[in-house]
């Protein structure tokens, strides 16, 4: 029993009101039941004799040959075949039967023999008859086999674009994530870097040495401390050199220590830029100032000299 | 209503269409001369336009005479075909160019092809004709007219609905009963 919904479905695709995809599933439906393929043939059928309600006009007879031309076919003389007279045209063969045995008789031949090249037309008819019929049955099989194939494969690429359409659409959201991460990175790496800087900057201390004495005031002293690793560079220019027998001593000033800390002696070989790095003697905690003092050839353990510069 | 292609009629007209998936001319031009001037009946009053429901019918025949070979005997019969063949051409026409529905209604008030009495039409088909009338008439009136602007009209449940201002699950029994109806008529008459 067809329910009513399914019913006015199967109307509603006689009527072609549905779209596309519905009509192929109704069309599946009704392949896949016979109760229901039973059901819209006779609804088209019935839609069908709908056909005879207005009343029938005389068509213009051209037409045909109208299409056929379009089609690029020559064009043959209408024959006249209406359904009035398909009785007629079926009784032909038999006709022809007839005659054939009128003729037997008229040319003398036996009863007996007349009957039996009738019964052999009529035989061999009825052969042609089955034979077509035969034929005409494989032919729907096939063309019902051929159809059901046909809506196998087209449910077959229907299901298969869908997984496509979501697989594209799993790749494109896949895509927007690795950008938004590879964004993400780069913000976090240009982050890092600034903060390295930061970092790097907030380890670094740069102190301007300031001349004591009047000889020295055209010297130039800056001291770079790196308070992490605990060095320095020292950069000196128009340093005049040191009066024979003595040096130039550097110290590192830490509050924590009763008395400077050495960072070495200055090689001044003559008057230009100098770039030293350097490291004191002893661990220093926090570099408060830095300070160079004219010390004996080789210098000393603890500042003796006179101090010609100071910074901090 | 005789099943299919049983009776000798439809017998012949499938093997014409037969024919003319073989490409034989003369079996498409015996086509036509059966079944052209019912179909364009049908398609005079679905378009209501001389000139339209002659395309609509030379459409229609296109068709048939190109996809013959996809026609099924086993799904209906060769008119039934033919007749859901135009029928889908001057619903494509109608739905295009959005026909209101004063048009349609003028359908009824025409004068010209319809009423034309010497189209020469076959005793058979004269008589079918009128046995379809008459089985029309017999189905109560709300369902005829739902009936009617669905298959001649080219409207949709929903479209009828809204016309006929009623709910669209009433439209749709209202088809359903009517060609049900109309089945038992035309099985009892045929």
């Amino acid at each position: 029993m067809i329910d009513e919904q399914t019913q006015d479905l199967v109307l509603q695709y006689l009527l072609g009101e549905l779209d596309a995809s519905q009509m192929e599933s109704v069309r599946a439906q009704i392949e896949s039941d016979a109760e229901l393929r039973n059901f819209a043939i006779e609804m088209e059928e019935t839609l069908g004799s709908l056909a005879y309600a207005p009343k029938p006009v005389a068509a213009p007879p051209d037409i045909p040959q109208r299409i056929l031309r379009a089609e690029g076919r020559s064009v043959q003389p209408t024959p006249k075949t209406s359904r009035s007279k398909i009785v007629a045209l079926n009784f032909l063969p038999w006709a022809l039967a007839a005659c054939l045995a009128i003729a037997c008789v008229i040319l003398g031949l036996d009863r007996e023999r007349a009957r039996d090249v009738f019964s052999k037309e009529l035989a061999s008819l009825r052969a042609t008859n089955a034979e077509t019929t035969q034929t005409l049955a494989h032919l729907q099989q096939k063309s019902t086999e051929l159809e059901k194939q046909l809506a196998a494969l087209k449910e077959n690429d229907a299901e298969a674009l869908t997984e496509l359409a979501a697989l594209k659409q799993k790749a494109a959201r896949d895509e927007q994530a690795v950008a938004a991460l590879t964004q993400k990175d780069a913000d976090s790496q240009k982050e890092l870097a600034a903060l390295k800087q930061k970092n790097l900057l907030s380890e670094v201390r740069i102190a301007t040495l300031k001349a004591q004495v009047a000889r020295f005031q055209q010297t130039n002293a800056v001291v770079v401390w790196d308070t992490d690793q605990r060095n320095g560079v020292l950069q000196l220019d128009k340093l005049p050199p040191p009066a024979p027998g003595k040096d130039y001593q550097l110290w590192v000033i830490d509050p924590s220590k009763p008395l400077p800390v050495s960072a070495g002696v200055l090689s001044v070989p003559s008057v230009g830029l100098i770039r030293t790095s350097f490291h004191p003697t002893q661990p220093v905690q926090s570099a408060a100032a830095f300070a160079i003092s004219v010390e004996k050839s080789g210098g000393s353990m603890k500042p003796e000299g006179q101090i010609i510069f100071i910074g901090k | 209503m005789t099943r299919l292609v049983d009776d000798p009629e439809s017998k012949f007209e499938v093997s014409l269409i037969s024919r003319i998936a073989d490409g034989d001319e003369s079996a498409f031009a015996a086509l036509y001369q059966r079944l052209s001037s019912s179909l364009y009946g049908l398609a005079y009053r679905m378009m209501n336009d001389a000139k339209e429901a002659e395309d609509v019918l030379q459409e229609g025949f296109r068709y048939i005479w190109r996809r013959a070979g996809s026609y099924d005997p086993t799904r209906s019969t060769p008119f039934a075909w033919a007749v859901m063949i135009v029928r889908n051409k001057a619903i494509d026409r109608l739905r295009i160019r959005r026909r209101g529905e004063r048009l349609r209604e003028r359908v009824e008030q025409s004068v010209g092809l319809e009423r034309d009495e010497s189209t020469g039409e076959e005793p058979a088909l004269r008589e079918r004709s009128a046995i379809v009338r008459s089985a029309l008439e017999q189905i109560p009136r709300e369902q005829r007219e739902a009936l009617e602007l669905a298959f001649f009209g080219g409207l949709t449940h929903e479209e009828i609905a809204n016309r006929l201002t009623t709910p669209l699950g009433t439209i749709k029994a209202r088809i359903r009963r009517g060609l049900l109806k109309l089945r038992e008529f035309l099985q009892e008459e045929i």
